[in-house]
């Protein structure tokens, strides 16, 4: 990691989390057919900020992306709100314990945090219906979070390899 | 810095996907054991129970749904919604349902059918004598 001015770092710290802002808004109609699980492209951005810029950084990136993706469309303090909050404070924080404790790359952090993105989203549906049926639905994020997580970790690792900053 | 994928990596997809393996396994185990040979099926509307059905007998019941009238089936100890109104039909291509880890839910109706052990234990019989 290069230093940067303050004012470049800012920008382009705001340029990433207008990409996040922006994949998070159009994932809804990417179509999947399987039911919960989606690609979690706003994710590709948190890792690349995150190797770019600093813990930090990712940090405010991703707790930003839900606020003001939630603002934007309307549904701020809802349920699905707290959904992407309950996931994205789940991720985050694997993560960061991953990227400091282990050698992962970010095909592996990216797994990993799609993983505990689904194991949040599950306990914040569990605290919201009051059941805990909703842990049926585990298994299956669990396991499409590979092909997921796989899928949005090489895209971050290529732009990581060519982007220069 | 190298950003291709190590054996680190490696090992922690075959861990999640283990994981989520023995975790389904777990908890099918988990519903079969727990599921006993009388069950009956609970229909509600808005959180109210409106039906109850056993699923010993074979029939065909209609409720009235938010959008239209909604067909339930029973057949050999199995549950679904035949036909129902609605813009996708997730809970009619749900199909059928036997244990009571899988509610069917027509969102769009406000109807949810959950399977759950009925009341009547098969030895109850010596605990109502007084």
């Amino acid at each position: 990691m290069k230093r940067h001015s303050p004012t470049r770092r800012l920008t382009l710290i705001t340029m990433l989390l207008a990409m996040s802002i922006l994949m998070h808004m159009i994932e809804p109609s990417l179509p999947i057919p399987i039911p919960g699980v989606k690609l979690g492209l706003a994710n590709i951005l948190g890792l690349i900020t995150m190797f770019l810029f600093g813990i930090k950084s990712m940090i405010m990136l991703n707790f930003m992306r839900v606020i003001i993706a939630s603002l934007l469309r309307g549904i701020i303090f809802g349920t699905g709100f707290w959904l992407s909050m309950g996931g994205v404070i789940l991720s985050t924080f694997i993560t960061i314990v991953l990227h400091k404790k282990s050698k992962l790359s970010p095909v592996g952090l990216s797994v990993a945090s799609s993983a505990f993105h689904g194991l949040g989203q599950i306990l914040v549906l569990m605290f919201i219906n009051d059941t805990v049926m909703m842990i049926y639905w585990l298994p299956l994020l669990w396991f499409s979070s590979v092909p997921t997580g796989m899928v949005t970790g090489t895209l971050s690792a290529q732009v990581l390899k060519r982007l220069k900053v | 810095m190298t950003f291709s994928m190590n054996k680190y990596d490696k090992i922690l997809i075959i861990v999640i996907l283990i994981s989520s393996l023995l975790l389904y396994g777990t908890m099918e185990w988990f519903v079969r054991s727990t599921t006993s040979d009388q069950t009956v099926a609970v229909v509600s509307y808005r959180d109210k129970e409106i039906l109850r059905v056993d699923m010993k007998i074979d029939d065909t019941y209609i409720v009235q749904g938010t959008l239209g009238e909604v067909f339930i089936e029973v057949e050999s100890g199995r549950i679904r919604v035949e036909k129902e109104t609605s813009p996708y039909n997730l809970c009619s291509i749900q199909g059928w349902v036997e244990y009571a880890n899988v509610p069917i839910v027509c969102l769009p109706n406000h109807i949810v059918v959950m399977i759950q052990n009925s009341e009547e234990d098969p030895n109850g019989e010596d605990s109502v004598i007084q």
